[in-house]
């Protein structure tokens, strides 16, 4: 199986700057909007792209070329998500459930969102999904994903993601079509 | 078809970024790691050598201890302990009383009528003792 990040890996063994500085340039933008799309809130997850690549830094010496780097990061960046919705759970005062509520009543001085009525309604649907779902609904239809790179970043099986993306589809259908 | 209609919608990205945005947190990310790692390696070092450190610094403790409790509970010198007394109660209770050494010095002027017997001086002062002759008085009579 071809590693797509092959070169990143010898280059890292070779010279460690500056491959982490490729790893940055080549998947910061990927790495924020999944994290984007998990956290909603730009700040938020502005906080969680730079956890991930600290974390990865710190850890790039134990770094095995068993998966790919780009797995490897994603996987990072999803627990450095799921940290911050569960700080948020325990902070703040409105909850990140409907997020026309939430921009309507939130003290955030910039929220970023610029989406019209339906786009609204459908992030408000991929809202109220359980967060797991979510992640996978996320990575499946937006980062295009194949089932088997989400196993080893979710470390789920193959089959319990086929079938957990089946369902968040048909409860997003189910929410969009009942209004 | 339900999906057909979220594609749609989905089409457009509603999240919006500051501009440059990409560039900065970039710049960012980069300039924070790479100070990290020398930090990292010096750490690491001391991080490596500490239980060494720690092993010989409770070693030199023991070492202390161990010569300093040696030294106080064995360094007693005999020394004769002298009793206190003043300068008057010691010519008082020494220097009057004349011991048979004194007297065994000043034999010499002892009556000749002992010169040519076989007993020597320190004999007949312990002769003299033993009658319970004062030894002060013998001397006084040499």
């Amino acid at each position: 199986m071809n590693n797509p990040d092959g070169d990143i890996f010898e280059l890292l063994k070779s010279n460690v700057d500056k491959g982490f500085r490729i790893v940055v340039e080549r998947y910061s933008s990927k790495l924020y909007w999944h994290i984007r799309r998990i956290v909603i809130l730009h700040e938020d997850a502005d906080d969680a792209l730079q956890n991930t690549f600290i974390n990865a830094w710190r850890n790039i010496d134990n770094f095995r070329n068993e998966s790919s780097i780009y797995t490897w990061l994603y996987a990072i960046a999803t627990n450095e998500s799921l940290a911050i919705i569960n700080k948020r759970k325990k902070n703040a005062a409105v909850p990140i459930d409907d997020l026309g509520s939430y921009f309507a009543n939130s003290q955030e001085g910039s929220t970023w969102f610029d989406g019209d009525e339906a786009q609204i309604k459908l992030q408000n649907a991929i809202l109220r999904l359980p967060e797991k779902q979510r992640i996978v609904f996320n990575l499946k239809y937006f980062n295009d994903m194949t089932y088997e790179e989400m196993s080893k970043i979710l470390d789920t099986s193959v089959g319990a993601l086929k079938a957990s993306y089946h369902y968040a589809v048909k409860k997003i259908e189910n929410i969009i079509s009942n209004g | 078809m339900m999906m057909k209609q979220i594609i749609e919608i989905s089409d457009k990205n509603p999240f919006k970024v500051p501009e440059n945005y990409f560039e900065e947190v970039n710049r960012k990310i980069i300039s924070s790691t790479s100070g990290y790692r020398s930090e990292k390696k010096n750490i690491g070092l001391y991080r490596k050598l500490r239980p060494y450190l720690a092993i010989a610094a409770s070693v030199a403790i023991l070492a202390v201890l161990s010569y300093m409790a040696i030294h106080n509970f064995s360094s007693r010198d005999d020394k004769p302990v002298l009793p206190e007394i003043t300068l008057n109660e010691f010519s008082d209770h020494y220097l009057n009383d004349i011991d048979n050494l004194t007297l065994e010095e000043n034999t010499g002027t002892v009556a000749p009528v002992f010169a040519h017997s076989d007993l020597n001086s320190s004999e007949i002062i312990d002769y003299l003792v033993f009658e319970n002759i004062d030894i002060n008085e013998i001397y006084e009579r040499l």
